[in-house]
């Protein structure tokens, strides 16, 4: 069992009504985090996290990162105490 | 495939209308596409090293062919022009409603040369076109002159809508812009600089006419396609809701904005950094044009309940600030409350002129003063009377603003050319070098964002045809660490979407730009495939749309290669200028400075710069020595004609 803090940003934010949270996994993985946050928070959530063609994560307008900045995907795995944002990707303006 | 071009002699007052064929679509796509053209050849029988400022210059307005026919995809006009501060290839986008209204009153392009004896503006109403007097707009900026204009004209045939310029355009200042319906600001290369030289105050159209669409079927179920996936995708909303502010916390939270002159990459004041903004002054979403499914624009209006500062703006009401706007206001100057930041908005966009470039010539002086390199008389003596020069604040900003627009002192005058140019003279007069102060890229245009941790976009600061500028060539596959959009245009290969090595970096430029090239010739908004980069593909499913509205069928690897074309000949107008590889590079605190915070600190340009410039010219197959594009790349693109004006002038690498 790990534990792998969460931060949510503007839109993500708004969606979860909380900036943070934490989640315990029992295999590490970044599919068991994506299913966690979509049952804690709901079927917007589910929307915007995760792609329903590919079953992958959402890259599309969002960026989602580990400490060190790095795109996490659903096949990757996490590190105890490991801490992930959950953005809007935009750019420009 | 047809459009009308209006050619306006402003010396001799003669105006002619002409027909642009087929065949120039078939080349050229449209609007930047058939801009550029039209540039290139006015300067075959025009000397290309005039002066910018000067009769022979040229102004090109353009719109692309899927503009207002109701595509959905958002809509953006061209200007495109040989820059006044940068002394290049000038080009420019700007969104909203007058664009696609030139179109209904009966012009899809502009060229104008010459200079008015005296202020005029173009009035274009239903194909009739006229030059009228405009001694009582000159002195107005751009929300006063839409306002006079349309009060002048009157809402028939339709609602009058505008593109003017402000004082700065009158005095030419090299980084004026031009301003479409008081709102949208054409910002980059000094557009307005080029209308002001030929005493042109504004173009004002009316109109109610029709657009051609080949295939109206095949384009309305495009369009409802293209409505059911925006609608399909979630984060659309969060688009819908913030527009680009929503990059504020993201490059807070890894470093990307762009801190006092780029000293630091974060913004600091709790309040700045927040997403406040949308809970305090957001009062309305907007779309821009009448033709775009996600309508990212908003309205502000302050009450003054919403900080201390707001009290001095209260009623004031505008567009929600742009990143940009907000990255040249909160980082490069540090201002640090939300209302003073869209006040700096209303006032650069009111006043015509490039943000990027106006903040990064204040913030240069700033840090001079910051680091004691200039003392209080060295300040006066710049602003002819004693001016502090203090991060954040909005009275000594607005001192600057006022300076440039009005040209009222040495600061407007040396700095008028933007940071680069202005560091330069300022150096000179003084006896020193403070250039490693001045923030820039190619030809000296500035840039806030943090560029130092992303290879492509800091090559995009080096290559970009228009100077120093993201939306060229967009990186989205490196900043968004896209593997899977890598593996699509590289064959499975991952690498693009890397940020810690050069590999396929100058690769993505290339293809982003053509990618870009693209989307700009087809007239369209670039942030609905920046948010979807992998199914609202320039080359395939926008390819569609084009051949539906005209006809012209084209294959993916086709498109690709038209977007290569108009970048090819782009690249050419600098290259008949002399520009070589020397002049592809970026400020020293780029190159050599290591970025001091944030996820990705300590990356410096230097790194990695000349493995991915050599890279970008591989892809493009140009010489690499030289930076000069080859005959048989020109030859492969079908620009045999090009060529040989290149090998003629001694700018074509392989004679």
């Amino acid at each position: 069992m790990i534990t792998v803090r969460t931060q949510f940003l503007s839109h993500f934010k708004e969606i979860a009504g909380t900036g943070e949270a934490a989640f315990e996994l029992d295999n590490g993985q970044v599919s068991e985090l994506a299913e966690q946050i979509c049952d804690r928070f709901g079927p917007r959530m589910r929307a915007v996290l995760i792609d329903p063609k590919t079953n992958e994560l959402n890259a599309r307008g969002t960026m989602f990162v580990d400490r060190k900045g790095r795109r996490i995907s659903m096949s990757g795995t996490l590190d105890d105490g490991e801490e992930i944002t959950f953005m809007m990707g935009t750019a420009g303006g | 495939m047809e459009s009308r071009l209006l050619r306006v002699d402003l010396t001799s007052g003669e105006l002619k209308s002409e027909l642009i064929p087929h065949s120039i679509f078939e080349r050229w796509i449209g609007g930047s596409g058939i801009n550029n053209w039209i540039m290139w050849e006015h300067f075959l029988t025009h000397d290309i090293n005039c002066d910018p400022r000067g009769p022979d210059n040229i102004f090109v307005f353009g719109v692309g062919p899927l503009a207002g026919t109701g595509a959905g995809s958002g809509i953006k006009g061209r200007i495109t022009f040989k820059s006044p501060c940068y002394n290049m290839f000038g080009d420019s986008a700007g969104g909203g409603k007058f664009p696609y209204m030139a179109r209904f009153a009966g012009y899809e392009y502009i060229a104008i040369t010459g200079k008015a004896p005296k202020p005029v503006y173009l009035l274009i109403c239903n194909g009739e076109v006229a030059l009228m007097d405009a001694a009582h707009l000159w002195g107005k900026d751009t929300a006063e002159t839409h306002a006079a204009l349309q009060a002048e004209l009157g809402d028939y045939p339709s609602k009058t809508h505008t593109l003017s310029i402000s004082q700065a355009g009158e005095n030419q200042v090299g980084i004026a812009g031009v301003v479409s319906d008081a709102l949208r600001i054409h910002a980059r290369g000094g557009g307005g600089a080029v209308l002001g030289s030929k005493n042109l105050k504004a173009i004002a159209v009316q109109g109610n006419g029709s657009l051609p669409v080949a295939r109206p079927e095949d384009m309305l179920a495009w369009s409802e396609d293209f409505r059911k996936k925006i609608d399909g995708n979630e984060a659309v909303y969060g688009f819908k809701r913030r527009g680009t502010l929503g990059a504020v916390e993201m490059y807070q939270h890894i470093g990307s904005h762009f801190w006092r002159n780029n000293q630091g990459n974060m913004f600091r004041g709790d309040e700045i950094r927040s997403d406040n903004w949308v809970k305090k002054y957001h009062k309305y979403s907007e779309v821009c044009s009448a033709d775009c499914y996600i309508a990212c624009d908003a309205k502000y209006q302050i009450d003054g309940t919403e900080s201390e500062a707001a009290k001095k703006y209260i009623g004031e009401t505008f567009r929600r600030p742009e990143y940009l706007t907000t990255g040249s206001a909160a980082g490069a100057l540090d201002v640090r409350d939300w209302s003073e930041v869209a006040h700096w908005g209303k006032l650069t966009n009111d006043y015509a002129i490039d943000n990027q470039d106006l903040s990064c010539s204040i913030s240069f002086l700033m840090e001079l003063k910051q680091r004691d390199l200039i003392s209080d008389r060295d300040v006066a003596e710049l602003f002819g009377h004693e001016q502090n020069l203090r991060w954040g604040n909005m009275e000594d900003i607005e001192a600057c603003v006022e300076s440039m627009v009005f040209q009222k002192n040495l600061f407007g005058q040396l700095f008028r050319d933007g940071p680069y140019y202005g560091a330069l003279r300022y150096s000179e007069m003084k006896g020193k070098n403070f250039m490693k102060y001045a923030m820039y890229g190619k030809g000296g245009a500035s840039f806030t964002e943090e560029v130092r941790p992303y290879p492509t976009w800091m090559n995009n600061m080096a290559v970009a045809s228009r100077g120093a500028d993201h939306l060229k060539g967009i990186g989205l596959i490196e900043k968004f660490q896209r593997e899977d959009l890598s593996k699509v245009y590289f064959d499975g290969r991952t690498e693009a979407a890397d940020l810690t090595i050069p590999e396929l970096k100058g690769a993505c430029t290339a293809l982003a730009e053509n990618q870009v090239a693209l989307l700009n010739s087809y007239g369209v908004c670039l942030f609905h495939w920046m948010l979807d980069p992998a199914d609202y593909t320039p080359q395939d499913y926008y390819g569609q749309a084009y051949a539906a509205v005209t006809g012209i069928e084209r294959t993916p690897e086709e498109l690709m290669r038209d977007g290569e074309r108009i970048c090819n000949l782009e690249k050419a107008f600098n290259s008949r200028i002399g520009m070589r590889r020397e002049h592809d590079t970026v400020c020293e605190r780029w190159m050599w400075e290591p970025n001091p915070e944030g996820t990705y600190s300590n990356a410096v340009a230097a790194d990695m710069f000349e493995t991915v410039l050599d890279e970008y010219y591989e892809w493009r197959g140009w010489e690499k020595e030289s930076g000069l594009q080859t005959r048989s790349k020109l030859e492969e693109l079908g620009l045999d004609d090009v060529a040989d004006v290149l090998a003629q002038d001694g700018a074509l690498a392989d004679g």
